[in-house]
């Protein structure tokens, strides 16, 4: 039988990568989503014990992992708010500044939009377009009907289809 | 528009980032302004259930519970720096609904919770 150390470190080579990837998407900037992974993974390691296999260990650590994103980004407005100032227009601010980001003008736009997107919406966006999770597993993972997910991830793609409009007006 | 290739990583980063991820077993973990506030919030809610308890038996008119334990969230968070209050809410998971609360029982400014802008997500 595997040591609890040998689960996590297989988990560590199994989903590190990918979690970085949408953790990323999420925050906005690589030294965000390098220390929200590390929590994350903490996270996971002190839960582990009480992981009992009802659910499979992907959605498990993927759960883990979508909550703490989502957790970080209401700190973020919370940090934010105390000190005056907007969470959206912060995580923008670090995509502009991002050293590890090299796309593209449009890229750059979209990734500011999806970051003024509320929390939720752009947990079903990043899922959707950049993990390219099936609606099923999105479903498990969040705990959302994936009736309620196509709803969210269409207003998601309309509320962005404005903001990249109106970005391409406004220049 | 395509939808990867935008964003990269330092050199090596992956590598790098699954040898400190696996040492975190072997991390000890270090006590947050929350933990170290804890026994103080346990204490302050075993006499928030007193007083409601009391209440309740004597039949005297008195705040409620929910009251008790803001006023104190609220001496908490004036009582700590803002990197402090910051430390305190980030130990616990948080919902919107508690956001706020905190924020109001800190006497947040109108302005501030404004720029929190809520909306319904789903």
């Amino acid at each position: 039988m595997e040591s609890p150390e040998q689960v996590f470190n297989g988990i560590v080579k199994e989903y590190s990568e990918r979690l970085y990837w949408h953790v990323r998407r999420m925050v906005g900037s690589h030294e965000d989503a390098d220390d929200l992974l590390q929590d994350i993974f903490l996270k996971i390691w002190t839960a582990l014990p009480s992981f009992r296999g009802e659910a499979q260990l992907y959605t498990w650590v993927w759960r883990i992992a979508t909550n703490e994103s989502l957790n970080w980004l209401r700190r973020e407005k919370l940090r934010a708010a105390l000190r005056f100032a907007s969470a959206d227009d912060l995580v923008v601010q670090r995509i502009e500044a991002d050293p590890y980001f090299n796309g593209t003008a449009a890229q750059r736009e979209l990734a500011k939009a999806v970051a003024r997107l509320p929390e939720k919406q752009r947990q079903v966006f990043v899922m959707r377009w950049w993990d390219e999770l099936p609606y099923e597993e999105i479903s498990a993972i969040t705990g959302t009907s994936v009736g309620a997910l196509k709803a969210s991830y269409h207003i998601a793609q309309e509320k962005l289809k404005l903001n990249l409009s109106e970005s391409e007006v406004s220049k | 528009m395509t939808r990867k290739n935008d964003i990269s990583v330092p050199e090596g980063y992956f590598p790098q980032l699954e040898q400190r991820l696996q040492a975190i077993p072997t991390r000890e973990v270090k006590p947050t302004v929350f933990q170290r506030v804890s026994p103080w919030l346990a204490y302050a809610a075993s006499l928030v259930v007193l007083v409601v308890f009391g209440n309740f038996i004597f039949g005297r008119a008195a705040a409620t519970e929910e009251d008790n334990t803001w006023d104190y969230v609220s001496y908490l968070s004036q009582s700590l720096d803002p990197d402090g209050q910051i430390e305190l809410v980030e130990t616990v998971d948080l919902t919107d609904d508690e956001i706020r609360s905190f924020l109001i029982a800190s006497n947040i400014s109108v302005e501030q919770l404004a720029l929190l802008n809520y909306e319904e997500d789903y």
